[in-house]
C-alpha cells in the first residue's frame, strides 16, 4: 500500500474510533501510526481532532448528547497519549511556546465544556495550565502571570458566574494587555464578549470543538 | 382583584377551580436584593440562618406582592448533609449561590446516611419552613421544592463519571438513581408533613441539552413517576433547559404541573399537551428581571400569557439582584393581563 493510502487510511480509522467512542481502536491505530513512521501531528490534527469535528455536528444536530461527548472524547485522548510524545516541534510551529490559562470562574462547578476546550489546546500543542473549576477569580491573574501564558480562558454555565467574567478581563488587561482573553459558556455570546473586553469566545461543549479550533487559528495569527 | 388571599388563589389554581387572576410564584426562589437590604443582612447570611432564610421570603413577597413564600434557595442542603460540603463564598465579592465543593468521586464512594435528614442545614430549613408557616399568617402560600435523583445525583457524584456511566456502568447508575429517588421522596414527604401548601421537584439536570429523550425514558422518567407516586398533590414537575424533546414524557411523570424555562417553546408545547396540562413559565429570569428596560419586561410577560402558560413562572431561580421596576412590573402585568381565564384554569 502506498504511503499517502495508509495515510488516508488510518486518519480515518482514528476519527471514526473518536466519533465511535472506541478507545482500543483510537489505541491500536495510533501505535500504528507510529510503527508505520507517520507524522504523529498529521494524526492528531487530521485523525484524532477531526473526528471531534463531526462529534460536535452530532451534538448540535441532536444525534449526540453530553454522555456521547464526553466518551468521545475519551478515545481522543487515547490515542493523544500515544501520539502527543512523538510529536515534532517545528511540526507545531509557535503554539509550541503557547502557554495557555483555562479555568471555570468561582461561583461555577461545571466544567465539562472547559475541560472539552482543555482537551482541544492540549492537541493543539499549547501546554494547558488548568486551575479547575470555581476558582476564584483573582487566581486567573496569578497564574497568567506566573506562567507568562499568552491565553486567558474562562469558562461559566450560568449567567449569574459569567458575570465574575468581566471582572477577570478588566484585572488582566490592567497588567497586560497583549493577553488573549477567550470566553466560553453556554450564556457567552458575541455581544457578551465585546462587552467585557475579550477576545473570543465558544458557546458550549457541542461547539466549543470547531469554536477552539478556530481560536487556536487565530491566536496563532495574534502569536505571529 | 377580589378578596382571595394569596394562599386561596394557590390553592384553587391547583385545583383548576376558577379564580380572579394568575397567582404571582415560583417554585423556584423567589429573594431579592431589596429584601437582603431592607433586613440589612448579607446574601450568604440567609443561608445559614432559618429566621433570615424566612425572613428574607416573607419579606421579598410582601414587598412585590407575590402570592407564596418559597425555600430553600441552595442547592447544597442535601449533598451537605450527606459530608460533601458547601461552599458558602461568605466572603466573595457579589452575590454567589452556595456550591457544593466535594462530590463523591466513584460510584463505589456512595453512601447514604440514614439520619442525613438531622444533618448540616436539613434541621434549619426545616424550621424556616415552620418559621414561614406560623408566621405567613395564612395568607401566603408556602412553598418547597426538591432536586429531581438525575440531579440530586449529579449534585452529589462527579458529573463525568454520572454521565459516562448511563453508558459504562448502566447497573450500577441505575442502582445510584434508585437510592437517590429513595432519597427525594424522603426529603420531599418531609416537607410536605411539615404542611407545604405545593411541592417542585426540579430536574434541572436532565434536559436534551444534556441526554438523549432516549436516555431520559429508559432512566429518568420511571424514577420521577415513582417520585411524583409517592407525594401528595400539588406538586409540580419542573426542568429548565431544552425540554421541547421531552415534554410529552414530562407529563407522563405524574405532577399536576409542568414548569419549563425560556429554552421551550410552549406555543408547541401547549399544542402537544392541550388544555388540561397546566404549563407554567416560563420567563428568562436574569435577563428579565436584571439586564432588561421595563417596559422590554413587561413584554417577556405578556408573551408568556399569549404563549399559554396557566402560570407566569420565571425559568429558574431569581436572581437576587433584580430591578425593582422590572419585578413590580412583573407582578403588575400579570394582575392586569391575566383576567381572561388561562388555558386550564378558568376565572370567577
Amino acid at each position: 500500500m502506498g504511503k499517502e493510502t495508509l495515510r488516508n487510511e488510518l486518519l480515518k480509522d482514528l476519527s471514526d474510533a473518536v466519533v465511535d467512542m472506541d478507545e482500543d481502536k483510537a489505541k491500536e491505530t495510533s501505535q500504528r501510526v507510529l510503527d508505520e513512521d507517520l507524522n504523529a501531528y498529521d494524526a492528531i490534527m487530521n485523525g484524532l481532532a477531526a473526528g471531534m469535528e463531526i462529534v460536535g455536528d452530532l451534538y448540535d444536530k441532536h444525534e449526540y448528547f453530553v454522555p456521547e461527548l464526553l466518551m468521545c472524547a475519551d478515545a481522543l485522548y487515547a490515542g493523544l497519549d500515544i501520539l502527543k510524545p512523538h510529536i515534532k516541534p517545528e511540526d507545531l510551529g509557535d503554539s509550541a511556546k503557547g502557554q495557555v490559562v483555562i479555568g471555570t470562574v468561582q461561583g461555577d462547578v461545571h466544567d465539562i465544556g472547559k475541560n472539552i476546550i482543555k482537551m482541544m489546546f492540549e492537541v493543539a500543542g499549547f501546554t494547558v495550565h488548568d486551575l479547575g473549576r470555581d476558582v476564584p477569580l483573582e487566581k486567573f491573574v496569578e497564574e497568567q502571570m506566573r506562567t507568562d501564558s499568552d491565553i486567558v480562558a474562562l469558562s461559566a454555565m450560568m449567567t449569574t458566574t459569567m458575570m465574575g467574567m468581566k471582572k477577570v478581563v478588566q484585572m488582566i488587561k490592567e497588567k497586560n494587555p497583549d493577553v488573549a482573553i477567550m470566553l466560553g459558556g453556554a450564556p457567552v455570546t458575541k455581544d457578551v464578549t465585546e462587552l467585557f473586553g475579550a477576545d473570543g469566545y465558544a458557546e458550549s461543549a457541542g461547539n466549543a470543538v470547531q469554536e477552539a479550533i478556530k481560536m487556536i487559528s487565530r491566536l496563532r495569527e495574534i502569536q505571529k | 382583584m377580589t378578596d382571595i388571599t394569596p394562599k386561596e388563589r394557590i390553592k384553587r389554581f391547583f385545583n383548576r377551580e376558577p379564580i380572579d387572576v394568575m397567582p404571582v410564584f415560583s417554585g423556584q426562589g423567589m429573594v431579592t436584593i431589596q429584601a437582603i437590604e431592607k433586613m440589612d443582612v448579607r446574601f450568604a447570611q440567609i443561608h445559614t440562618s432559618a429566621e433570615y432564610m424566612a425572613r428574607s421570603a416573607m419579606t421579598t413577597a410582601e414587598i412585590f406582592g407575590f402570592d407564596a413564600v418559597i425555600i430553600p434557595y441552595d442547592m447544597c442542603t442535601v449533598p451537605e448533609s450527606l459530608g460533601r460540603g458547601a461552599s458558602l463564598y461568605e466572603n466573595a465579592d457579589g452575590i454567589l449561590y452556595p456550591t457544593v465543593p466535594s462530590k463523591w468521586k466513584t460510584l463505589d464512594d456512595v453512601k447514604i446516611d440514614s439520619d442525613f435528614m438531622t444533618k448540616g442545614r436539613m434541621p434549619l430549613v426545616d424550621d424556616a419552613i415552620r418559621i414561614l408557616k406560623s408566621s405567613s399568617n395564612g395568607k401566603f402560600a408556602v412553598g418547597s421544592w426538591v432536586l429531581g435523583p438525575f440531579t440530586m445525583a449529579g449534585q452529589l457524584l462527579e458529573l463525568d463519571v454520572l454521565l459516562k456511566g448511563l453508558k459504562k456502568e448502566k447497573d450500577k447508575v441505575e442502582e445510584f438513581l434508585s437510592k437517590m429517588t429513595d432519597l427525594v421522596i424522603e426529603v420531599a414527604r418531609h416537607y410536605q408533613e411539615l404542611g407545604v401548601d405545593y411541592m417542585n421537584i426540579r430536574e434541572m439536570g436532565s434536559g436534551t441539552d444534556i441526554i438523549s429523550p432516549r436516555m431520559w425514558k429508559m432512566l429518568v422518567l420511571d424514577n420521577l413517576q415513582k417520585v411524583f407516586s409517592a407525594l401528595r398533590s400539588p406538586k409540580v414537575l419542573h426542568i429548565c433547559g431544552s425540554t421541547d424533546m421531552i415534554i410529552e414524557l414530562m407529563n407522563e411523570c405524574g405532577a399536576d404541573a409542568l414548569s419549563v424555562d425560556q429554552k421551550n417553546d410552549v406555543v408547541e408545547s401547549r399544542r402537544k399537551l392541550g388544555n388540561d396540562v397546566l404549563i407554567l413559565g416560563n420567563f428568562d429570569p436574569y435577563g428579565t428581571m436584571v439586564q432588561m428596560d421595563v417596559s422590554e419586561a413587561e413584554s417577556v410577560i405578556k408573551k408568556c400569557i399569549d404563549d399559554g402558560v396557566d402560570a407566569v413562572w420565571p425559568g429558574c431561580d431569581l436572581w437576587p439582584e433584580v430591578k425593582k421596576e422590572n419585578v413590580e412590573a412583573y407582578v403588575r402585568t400579570v394582575w392586569e393581563y391575566s383576567k381572561k381565564a388561562s388555558p386550564a384554569v378558568g376565572r370567577i
